[in-house]
């Protein structure tokens, strides 16, 4: 089922062509496509995957949160997904947006989850089936779950975390991570006040665990870009963070399932709200020239 | 508001549906945009006209013709959403008078209704090429 049996949970990865093999149970299985781009999902999809956006379907509108409990059961009863139904995710990007969808769902409490190596890109280089008719399923039912507090941290666990030296991963670019980088062109009201990192966080952009093919690297090569080079050790409890959190789950993924942490956290809130924090120190690299 | 009024009949069809439906004609424009001209397409060409603000590679040339502005683009089919936008300001822009393009509201996601289903970094890469255009329009 999975690609390289020496990950850490090898289980939660399958690879298309155990998607090709099994789509068909969709009593069992529910595939669900999770992009950055809205519309990508209508241009073609694995005939039985069903689209779950992350800002119109996984995002308060009001609250700077994720839907709550009821509205998250609400969203898997209306794709026919019951707390049983193993959910395959796999999306655009290297799979960072399925990565961030699974984060949501195992938030939530939703234990049953599996990644697709390789995601869309891989599905559709491989010339397998592709539909643009939305499937429809009957509607599950779903009862809301216990909420899984231990992979999400907020900003003062990051503080305490900060302050107890512990290790964090900013898996922002370069550019972002040094403070060279505040706010995009054009949009400074939406950017940071501050440029930098957290103080103690190593940077590993997020794109360097995966393959020219979209696929996951092999875990000596993860091992060497977490390990060997950004100094965690096994066992450590890390605090993964980007610019909103999505970024970060791909890295919170690739750590749990791939390397074997036990205790990682996706900082959501990440440099948006640290960045701007009243009281939050920085670190910043980068040295106007 | 002072706007070509074929930009203005856009925007009014995009105001006139449900968000759901503004995507499926998003999606009708990123089916739509037409295909770089030849001589654009060497890729060593094509990379000048590159829009680097976006994650997705884009590429627009604007020419002026007697006044009229002339707008080619390629962008991945990947990216439909960016397609869909690209393709709106060619169907409103080509061949018209640059005074419309240069013109144009800043904020035209926003008056399309999209805002709201594009994310942040999506937008800001929208916002460049409405930029380009703009600029070159000018």
């Amino acid at each position: 089922m999975a690609n390289d049996p020496t990950y850490a949970h090898p289980e939660v990865l399958v690879s298309t062509e155990w998607v090709e093999k099994n789509r068909s149970q969709t009593d069992k299985y529910r595939i669900v496509e999770s992009d950055e781009d809205v519309l990508l999902y209508s241009t073609g999809h694995i005939p039985e995957a069903v689209k779950i956006d992350w800002i119109n379907d996984l995002n308060d509108p009001v609250v700077r949160d994720y839907i709550d409990g009821d509205r998250f059961a609400e969203l898997c009863a209306k794709h026919g997904i019951s707390n049983d139904t193993t959910v395959v995710f796999y999306g655009d990007k290297s799979n960072w947006w399925a990565c961030y969808a699974m984060w949501v769902f195992k938030l939530n409490g939703h234990d049953k989850c599996l990644i697709m190596d390789g995601g869309r890109k891989k599905w559709v280089d491989e010339m397998k089936p592709i539909a643009k008719e939305t499937p429809k399923y009957p509607a599950a039912t779903y009862t809301p779950a216990a909420k899984n507090p231990a992979i999400r941290a907020f900003k003062d666990q990051v503080l305490s975390h900060m302050k107890a030296k512990k290790p964090m991963i900013d898996v922002r670019s370069p550019q972002e991570f040094s403070g060279e980088r505040t706010h995009m062109a054009e949009y400074p009201q939406e950017g940071v006040l501050r440029g930098g990192h957290i103080p103690g966080a190593k940077n590993v952009p997020w794109a360097k665990s995966v393959a020219e093919n979209g696929t996951f690297k092999p875990r000596p090569e993860l091992e060497k870009l977490y390990l060997s080079e950004a100094g965690l050790k096994p066992g450590d409890d890390v605090v993964a963070y980007c610019r909103i959190g999505e970024r970060s789950s791909h890295t919170w993924f690739v750590l749990t399932y791939l390397l074997g942490f036990e205790q990682v956290k996706n900082y959501d809130g990440s440099w948006t709200e640290w960045g701007n924090s009243v009281g939050a120190p920085i670190e910043k690299t980068y040295k106007p020239g | 508001m002072d706007m070509s009024s074929t930009l203005a009949e856009i925007i009014e069809t995009f105001q006139s549906v449900d968000a759901d439906t503004r995507l499926d004609l998003l999606l009708d424009y990123a089916n739509n945009l037409p295909a770089l001209p030849e001589k654009y397409r060497d890729e060593a060409v094509r990379d000048l006209g590159r829009i680097h603000e976006c994650m997705t590679p884009v590429f627009l040339f604007m020419e002026k013709d007697a006044g009229n502005l002339r707008i080619y683009a390629e962008v991945a089919q990947e990216a439909p959403t960016v397609r869909g936008f690209v393709s709106i300001l060619v169907s409103a822009f080509d061949g018209q008078p640059c005074q419309d393009a240069a013109t144009a509201p800043a904020d035209l996601l926003k008056l399309l209704g999209l805002d709201g289903q594009i994310r942040m970094n999506r937008a800001v890469g929208l916002s460049a090429i409405l930029g380009r255009v703009k600029k070159a329009a000018a």
